[in-house]
């Protein structure tokens, strides 16, 4: 066959079916990649995704909503006649009427602030980029607009809004003259990580961040007049060691200061921060007022009401909440929004919030029973980060895609696996993530949410592309050249079996986890908040690990002095070791955990509980592992102890060096998924307060009502832990397994 | 005139109740080949077993090599002077026995290592030998589930040959084996012998007896019924027992 090369190319070279899915593959990827290119240049085709509001105001006359988004455009919602404060009975997203609403373009950056005037109704919008537009809404068009050094991380206005307060995001604090556009001054250095700046209703102080630190200015002068760095609960301690060595909590930031506001009267200074507190200082006297507990995410924004008896604080915890003043107290919690809430105000009405979302809404809440009362899109579609996810899906795909095609067309094995990986994956990315984030939404709200038909679309275009690689033709072509033997074409498609199971196994594991995932959100999961205390409770990793570690060490020791009794002919050893068998398994282990912590004590013997815990476990799980290591001791044949003896081996010798070795292969398996149920049996320890997981999961749950959320987190640990385990068990056992027969 | 290495003196072994063997003497010589045949059941195993105890003897003495054991005794006196016997009778199973979690080469060092304290390149410049003296040096890292039987019982009797021992000990080494397999086995067992080594083996390969046995016992009944240089064995047996039992297997 040598001499006859071209046949050989002819026959492999990609016909028919093949030729269809080839074309198919390198068009979807060409196609991907030039959406998601003319995606990150800002090109004008996207599928339906919503961008983040970002600032939210109630007009004066309290009759519409103005809210500026990430894509530079202002929306003002003009809020029905019929809409009161009527609490609904049932408030269903598909059929609520969408508000009026009015778009104002022109910005070219993401709307970071919005404020009405109070007499004359105009609305003043500042984007990123540095420029502040003046609008009357009925018409639709600036009236003026005037420039500020960008680009802007956040700005304020003085109540009469002659002057206004800007940070950048080089850091420089500025105050600006809003009716000339001038600048009237700079304030501090651009030192340090500035991300909030606050100015009084009288415009005399200006307050920004400073890393943890608030520095405050009189605008006037633009002398320093304070640096709120932190001061202890008791006043009479100066610095932060005395405080915590007499047991006193220091009050300050601890991470950077993310949000700031004056009180009404001038006298209260409240901070958020991203170590998700919030606290209010006394202008006065530079100490902390009150400090309230916060969010389980970074404070987004602060607001207080004209009266100044409450703060409306957001967080990047997807809630909103009142804090009562004085004090701080959380009087009140609106969870519902599906991304950082990033800002709220009072109105329209006198008992409603409105709060803007990165979501892509604007919900409308009463305050009565904290609900939605009336929810708008920026844009109806998919949420904002699966938007983000898809183009960047099609990004990889894309590339990926067109590695695959290059290697289909060449006919090389890896790049078939590439492309069916690929298209396996993709329907699961492009519509089941966003679909089971729709389902996911809370139970009271009854939404129908519209998936938008470009990605259903491609979802069965991946489907259909992924069954045409799967077919039997194109398959084998792609496994073995159609000139090979006929024996290695048989093998091929062996593989290629085998390899379809794979395949289809790895989506069926990955459709189940989304399913898994979307069935837990139903539970209306606090995400941030598990976010909040995942490292606290995750602190107790590393103690359950290591509790089951020495008590699985423990356990196989006696588990082989045990068998070794129990196999002995010494009627003393023999005796002991039954003994110890039948008491153990005859006794639950939570009985004998207490017995361990509780008992001994009684007899003068005081043990660390997690000293009680190893013991407890690991004495227990001997008894049950005695007779696994027993049954694998034996089944070690006479001939081999024969064998070893001929040899001048001793009994200790041919133990150590024959049986032992042989039986530890036997017992792997069992001892294996004994190490499993222990690993999940370390968690009874808790009942002993070893801070291991199961407890902090307990303790945090309880103390916040959320034991769901904590314990998930420890379920999700000991499974991962349990499969890696296998994993390694599996290793091992190939390892062991050399000397077998295969 | 050399003395015996084997001198067993009114050996008994009872089975509870069952009285395997009946009293029975044996001297062998230095580089002497002794082949016991026999009717199953009629005790060779374990007079074999007897020699190096893994049956402890029931009486009688056994002397090997100058190391002579009181049958009734016991204690760690005792348990040592077993073991110095062991490490100079060799002994080959008829299930070859290989320690199948050990390549061949570790099945072959673990005895001088662990017995003998030899250090490891000693023992593998030993053991690379007595590889190859068996004709096994390419199979050296395989694991004994991967051998033939042949291969195995090769590799068996290179790891008794590894103690050194002064006699070897053969308890129906190829009756596990396909037939196509045995000649291998019994050319390694023939160049030992050619090598000088004193010799037991309880065989039915007449083939050996007849070539290279120096003398052939028939046992049956826990007792020597014949024994007698192969020439004469196996052409004008004395006994009525010995032809009934030679017209049975030939
Ligand atoms: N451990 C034992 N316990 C009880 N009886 C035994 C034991 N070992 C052997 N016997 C008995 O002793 C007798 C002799 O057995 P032995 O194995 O020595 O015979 P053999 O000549 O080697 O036979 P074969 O050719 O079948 O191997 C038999 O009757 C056997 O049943
Ligand atoms: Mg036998």
């Amino acid at each position: 066959m040598a001499g006859r090369p071209d046949d050989t190319a002819a026959a492999d070279r990609v016909t028919g079916a093949s030729r269809t899915a080839l074309i198919l593959v390198a068009a979807t990827a060409a196609l991907s990649l030039l959406f998601a290119i003319q995606y990150y240049l800002g090109g004008p085709i996207r599928l339906p995704v919503i961008s983040e509001v970002l600032s939210v105001a109630v007009s004066p006359d309290q009759r519409s909503i103005a809210a500026g988004s990430q894509d530079g455009m202002v929306r003002v919602w003009n809020m029905p006649a019929a809409f009161s404060s009527a609490i609904l009975a049932e408030f269903d997203l598909a059929r609520a009427p969408t508000w009026p609403v009015q778009g104002l373009t022109g910005h070219r950056g993401a709307v970071i602030e919005l404020v009405y005037e109070p007499e004359s109704g105009d609305l003043i919008s500042v984007d990123s980029q540095g420029e502040v537009r003046f609008w009357d809404p009925a018409q639709g068009k600036p009236t003026r607009s005037m420039t500020i050094d960008g680009p802007v991380s956040d700005v304020d206005f003085s109540r009469d809004l002659s002057t206004m307060a800007s940070v950048g995001t080089d850091n420089r604090v500025a105050l600006w003259s809003v009716e000339t556009g001038q600048l009237i001054g700079r304030l501090g250095s651009p030192a340090s990580a500035r991300w909030a700046v606050a100015l009084s209703g009288d415009g005399v102080l200006i307050a920004a961040g400073m890393g943890s630190h608030i520095q405050v200015w009189d605008a006037q002068t633009g002398t320093l007049v304070w640096e709120l760095a932190g001061n202890c609960e008791s006043q009479a301690l100066e610095t932060e060691d005395e405080c915590l060595q007499d047991d006193k909590s220091w009050l300050a930031h601890t991470k950077a200061v993310t949000a700031l506001a004056f009180s009404p009267d001038g006298a209260l200074l409240a901070s958020g921060s991203a170590d998700t507190t919030v606290l209010f200082w006394n202008i006065q006297t530079g100490k902390v007022a009150s400090s309230s507990e916060g969010h389980w995410g970074p404070i987004t924004s602060l607001q207080f009401d004209p009266e100044g008896r409450a703060v409306l604080s957001t967080g990047a915890d997807n809630v909103l909440k009142t804090l009562r003043l004085p004090g701080g107290k959380s009087s009140g919690t609106y969870g519902g929004h599906f991304g950082a809430v990033e800002r709220a105000t009072w109105g329209p009405l006198d008992t409603m919030l409105v709060s803007a979302s990165s979501d892509g809404t604007i919900r409308v809440w009463e305050t009565a029973n904290q609900y939605t009362i009336h929810m708008e899109w920026s844009r109806l579609g998919l949420q904002r980060v699966w938007g983000r996810t898809l183009a960047g899906w099609m990004l990889v795909s894309g590339i990926l895609g067109l590695v695959a095609a290059w290697g289909l067309s060449r006919i090389e094995r890896w790049s078939h696996i590439l492309a069916m990986a690929l298209f396996m994956l993709g329907p699961i990315v492009v519509i089941g993530l966003p679909l089971f984030e729709v389902l996911g939404y809370p139970l009271v709200t009854v939404t129908r949410l519209r998936i938008s038909w470009p990605l259903i679309l491609l979802a069965v275009w991946y489907t259909a592309l992924l069954v045409a690689l799967m077919r039997e033709p194109v398959a084998l072509l792609y496994e073995a050249p159609r000139s090979a033997r006929l024996a290695e074409q048989l093998q091929a498609s062996q593989r290629t079996i085998r390899l379809r199971f794979g395949v289809y196994g790895v989506g069926v594991w990955i459709g189940l986890l989304v399913l898994l995932f979307t069935v837990l959100r139903r539970f209306k999961l606090d995400v941030a908040f598990m976010g909040h205390f995942f490292s606290f409770i995750m602190g107790g990793a590393s103690i359950t690990l290591y509790i089951s570690a020495a008590s699985i060490a423990l356990a196989v020791v006696l588990a082989l002095l045990g068998a070794l009794g129990r196999l002995s002919r010494n009627p003393i050893a023999n005796g002991i070791s039954s003994f110890y068998i039948s008491l153990i398994r005859g006794t639950p282990l939570l009985v004998q955990i207490f017995v361990w912590y509780l008992g001994l004590p009684q007899l003068g013997i005081r043990l660390e509980a997690e000293l009680a815990g190893i013991l407890a476990l690991g004495v227990n799980y001997g008894a049950y592992m005695t007779e696994v290591f027993r049954a694998g001791i034996q089944a070690i044949g006479k001939g081999q102890h024969e064998a070893a003896h001929a040899l001048g081996m001793t009994r200790g010798q041919t133990f150590r060096r024959i049986v032992l070795p042989q039986a530890f292969r036997i017992v792997i398996p069992p001892i294996g998924n004994e190490f499993i149920a222990m690993m999940k049996d370390s968690s009874l320890v808790y009942v002993m307060g070893v801070w291991e997981l199961t407890f902090r999961a307990n303790k945090v749950g309880r103390q916040n009502f959320r034991a769901m959320e904590t314990f998930l987190i420890a379920a999700a640990f000991y499974w991962v832990l349990t499969v890696a385990f296998q994993f390694l068990q599996g290793k091992l056992e190939t390892r062991m397994a050399r000397g077998e027969r295969k | 005139m050399t003395e015996p290495i084997i001198k067993v003196r009114g050996l008994h072994k009872y089975f509870g109740p069952l009285h395997v063997i009946h009293g029975v003497d044996l001297d062998v010589m230095p580089a002497e080949v002794v082949v016991i045949v026999g009717p199953s059941g009629g005790g060779k195993s374990t007079f074999l077993r007897c020699l190096n105890f893994l049956e402890e003897p029931s009486a009688g003495t056994i002397e090997i090599d100058h190391v002579e054991i009181g049958v009734r005794d016991t204690g760690a006196k005792h348990r040592q002077l077993i073991r110095e016997i062991r490490q100079k009778a060799g002994m080959v199973f008829q299930q070859f026995n290989l320690f199948p979690h050990m390549t061949a080469m570790e099945n072959v060092i673990e005895a001088p290592l662990t017995v003998k304290k030899l250090d490891r390149p000693a023992a593998t410049a030993k053991a690379e030998k007595l590889l190859s003296w068996v004709g096994l040096s390419h199979k050296r890292d395989e694991y004994p589930s991967r051998l033939s039987g042949g291969q195995q019982q090769r590799v068996a009797i290179a790891r008794a040959l590894a103690m050194e021992p002064k006699i070897m000990l053969f308890d129906e080494p190829t009756s596990a084996l396909d037939p196509e397999l045995i000649g291998e086995v019994v050319e390694v067992m023939e160049r030992l012998a050619h090598e000088g080594m004193t010799m037991l083996v309880v065989t039915h390969e007449i083939h050996f007896a007849r070539d290279v046995a120096d003398r052939v016992i028939l046992m049956a009944d826990g007792g020597w019924v014949e024994m007698g240089p192969p020439g004469q064995f196996f052409t004008e047996p004395k006994e009525e027992r010995t032809r009934q039992f030679l017209a049975h297997i030939l």
